[in-house]
C-alpha cells in the first residue's frame, strides 16, 4: 500500500521514499517538488514539446498516478502503451490497486481498471491466446482468478471509505461483465459479503450489493427456466448447490439452478437483518433492505423482478392512470404465498417498538409497520 | 463523458440538456435514451450511475431531469421516487443527504431539493388532485435554515458542511439549492418563501437547466431561429 508521510521539512540529506515491508511511503515535502516536474514532462510530451521513451513514460505516469490517480492524461497515455503492446495490462491493475490503497474513490482508476478488463476480456477470447497464457491458466482460470482479484480490491476499497460508490458500482461491473452473473458467483458473493455487511451496519452501499446479488438470482431462475423456482417450506430447505460449472451452457446451467433454495436465501437474509437490526439499534439501511428484502420473498419470483419493470404487461405507462395503480397492479399478481414472511415480521416490528430505546430506531420500526400494511396488504 | 470516457446517466443529461437549448435535438440523437435511464431507477426509488447502480442524489437528479427534457419522465415510477428523495432530507441537519445513510451535504440542497420542482410538474401534469399550489414537498425552510446556517464560509463562499473548506461546485449548488428552497412556481402561481430578512432572497433559477428560467427562454428562442442540423453531409 502507498502512503504520505507529513514531513514538512527536508531534515536529512536523504531520498525521500520510504520502504517499510510492504508499504510504500513518500514524504510530503517532496511533493511539491515532484508533482509538477513529472506532470509538466508528461504534459510537455503529450504536447509533442519533448520527446519521452517507454519507459520514461511509464515511469513517469507511474509517478504521477501514484500522487493524483485523477489525473485521466496520464492513464490515457498507459491506454496507449497497452494497445501497442508496449505496457502489460496486468501492470495497471497492479498499479491501480496501489493507487487505491491511498485514493479508494478514485474514479479514474476505476474508469480506467475497467477499461484493461474490457482489454482482457478481449484478449482472452482469443484462440491464440489459449496455449500463451502466462502460468498455464486455461481463459476461464484466467478469468475466474481475475473476478477473484476484482472482489478484493473492490472489497479493500470498500473497506477503506464508507458507502464507497465507486467500489461498489465496479463490482457490481466486474460480476455482470467478467462473471457473467452465474448462479454460483451470486451465492459465492452472498456468503463472502456476509460478514462484511455485518461489521459495516450503515454502509448502505454494501446492503444494496447484496440487494444486486439477490435481485440478480431472482431474475436469473426466472429467465432461464420460466417456470417459478418451487416454494419451499423453511424447514425443508435443500441448499444442495453442485459447483456451477463455468461454461455458458444454459442447459448445464439450468439444470444446477433448479436446486437454488431461493426461498431459503430470502429467508436467511430476513434473519441476518432482524439480527442486526436487534443489535445495532437506529440504522435506515438495515431498515430498508428488511423492506426490499421482504418485498422479494412476499412476491414470486415470477413478479419479483417486476419490482423495478415499470412496465406491467406492456401497458402504455403514460396514460394518466397508470401511476398510482402500479403497486396494487404488483400485488394483484403476486399469488398468495405460503411463506411466513409477513407474520414474523410483525411480531419482530413490534417486539423492537416494546424493547427500543433508540429514538431512530422506534421511527425506523414505525414506518416500517406502516410499510407492512400498506404494501402487503395484510 | 466524453470519447474513451465512461457511460454513465450524466452525460444523457448533459447532452439533453445542451441539445434542447440549442435545438439541435432529434428523436434519433436520443433513440432508447429514455429507456436507458429508466432501467437506472433501482428498488429504492432513486436513480443509480448506471442500470444496477446504488440510488444517488446527483444521477437521480440527471435521470429525472433528462427524461423531463425527454418528455419521458412517466416512464419512472414517480411514485417511489418521491418516497425516496423525501427521506432524504434529514430532520435533524434540515440539508440532503446523497444516499440513505449517508451525512448530509450542502451540494445535496441542489441535486435532491431540485427533484420535487420536477416531480411536482410531472404529477401535475398526471392530473394529481393532491398537489399544493404553495409549496414544494419538503421542507423548504429547514433546508435554508441549514444552507444559511451551516454552509457559509465566513471568508465567502459556501461549502458541503461545517468544518470543509469552501469551493465553487459547493458554492454554485449551494445557492441553486437555496433558490429552489426560496421559489415555488412560477408565474400567477409563484410563492416566495424566504427564512430570515427579504435580502436573503435570491434570483430563481430553472429546475431543469439550473440556470436563470429568463435565459432559458433567450436561449431556446435565438436557437429556434435556426434549422435544426442534418447528419447528411451538405
Amino acid at each position: 500500500e502507498i502512503g504520505l508521510i507529513p514531513c514538512p521539512e527536508a531534515r536529512y540529506n536523504r531520498s525521500p521514499i520510504v520502504l517499510v515491508e510492504n508499504k510504500l511511503g513518500v514524504e510530503s515535502w517532496c511533493v511539491k517538488f515532484l508533482l509538477p516536474y513529472v506532470h509538466n514532462k508528461l504534459l510537455l510530451y503529450r504536447q509533442r514539446k519533448q520527446w519521452l521513451n517507454k519507459d520514461e513514460l511509464i515511469d513517469i505516469t507511474c509517478t504521477l498516478l501514484l500522487l493524483n490517480p485523477d489525473f485521466t492524461t496520464a492513464w490515457n497515455v498507459r491506454k496507449e502503451l497497452i494497445l501497442s503492446g508496449t505496457l502489460n495490462p496486468l501492470k495497471d491493475l497492479h498499479l491501480g490497486k496501489l493507487a487505491l490503497t491511498k485514493f479508494p474513490k478514485s474514479p479514474e482508476t476505476w474508469i480506467h481498471r475497467r477499461w484493461v478488463l474490457q482489454q482482457l476480456i478481449q484478449e482472452n477470447s482469443l484462440p491464440s491466446l489459449a496455449t500463451k497464457g502466462s502460468l498455464g491458466a486455461t481463459p476461464v482460470e484466467r478469468i475466474h482468478r481475475l473476478v477473484q482479484e476484482e472482489m478484493n480490491v473492490c472489497s479493500e476499497a470498500a473497506g477503506r471509505y464508507p458507502s464507497n460508490y465507486n467500489a461498489w458500482s465496479h463490482r457490481i461491473w466486474v460480476l455482470q461483465h467478467l462473471a457473467k452473473l452465474t448462479v454460483k458467483v451470486l451465492l459465492d458473493e452472498l456468503s463472502s459479503t456476509k460478514y462484511w455487511v455485518s461489521m459495516h451496519v450503515s454502509d448502505h452501499s454494501g446492503f444494496h450489493y447484496r440487494q444486486f446479488l439477490l435481485n440478480s438470482l431472482i431474475h436469473r431462475t426466472v429467465t432461464d427456466k420460466n417456470i417459478p423456482v418451487q416454494k419451499q417450506v423453511v424447514n425443508e430447505q435443500n441448499p444442495s448447490l453442485q459447483k456451477e460449472k463455468e461454461s455458458a451452457g444454459t442447459e448445464a446451467a439450468c439444470a444446477e439452478e433448479q436446486s437454488v433454495d431461493l426461498p431459503g436465501r430470502l429467508d436467511e437474509e430476513m434473519e441476518l437483518c432482524s439480527e442486526l437490526i436487534d443489535n445495532y439499534p437506529g440504522h435506515e439501511t438495515l431498515w430498508c433492505h428488511s423492506d426490499e428484502s421482504l418485498n422479494n420473498s412476499h412476491h414470486s419470483p415470477a413478479t419479483s423482478h417486476m419490482a423495478q419493470a415499470m412496465d406491467v404487461d406492456g401497458l402504455n405507462e403514460s396514460s394518466s392512470k397508470q401511476g398510482y395503480t402500479q403497486e396494487t397492479k404488483r400485488l394483484k399478481r403476486a399469488p398468495v404465498q405460503d411463506s411466513l414472511g409477513p407474520e414474523m415480521e410483525y411480531r419482530f416490528v413490534d417486539k423492537v417498538l416494546s424493547t427500543c430505546r433508540d429514538v431512530d430506531q422506534a421511527r425506523f420500526a414505525t414506518a416500517y409497520r406502516k410499510w407492512l400494511v400498506t404494501f402487503l396488504g395484510q | 463523458m466524453h470519447v474513451g470516457g465512461e457511460v454513465d446517466v450524466r452525460s444523457a443529461y448533459c447532452a439533453a440538456s445542451v441539445a434542447s437549448l440549442t435545438n439541435i435535438l432529434t428523436p434519433a440523437l436520443f433513440a432508447g435514451t429514455a429507456e436507458w435511464i429508466a432501467r437506472c431507477q433501482n428498488w429504492e426509488g432513486g436513480i443509480g450511475g448506471v442500470p444496477g447502480m446504488e440510488a444517488h442524489g446527483g444521477y437521480t437528479f440527471c435521470g429525472m431531469a433528462a427524461l423531463v427534457i425527454l418528455k419521458q419522465e412517466h416512464l419512472l415510477n414517480l411514485r417511489s421516487l418521491l418516497h425516496w428523495v423525501t427521506g432524504r432530507q434529514m430532520r435533524f441537519e434540515g440539508g440532503f443527504q446523497g444516499r440513505c445513510n449517508k451525512l448530509v451535504d450542502g451540494c445535496y440542497s441542489f441535486w435532491q431539493a431540485g427533484l420535487l420542482p420536477l416531480l411536482h410538474r410531472a404529477l401535475h401534469a398526471r392530473g394529481d388532485p393532491a398537489l399544493s399550489m404553495a409549496h414544494w414537498m419538503f421542507d423548504q425552510l429547514a433546508l435554508q435554515e441549514y444552507i444559511l446556517l451551516c454552509c457559509q464560509c465566513p471568508a465567502g463562499g459556501l461549502l458541503d458542511k461545517p468544518g470543509k473548506s469552501r469551493d465553487f461546485y459547493h458554492t454554485c449548488y449551494c445557492l441553486s439549492g437555496l433558490a429552489i428552497a426560496q421559489h415555488f412556481g412560477s408565474g400567477d402561481l409563484h410563492n416566495e418563501v424566504v427564512l430570515g430578512i427579504p435580502e436573503n432572497c435570491l434570483q430563481a433559477t430553472h429546475p431543469v437547466y439550473n440556470i436563470a428560467p429568463e435565459k432559458v427562454a433567450r436561449a431556446v428562442m435565438h436557437f429556434l431561429q435556426y434549422p435544426v442540423p442534418s447528419l447528411d453531409p451538405a
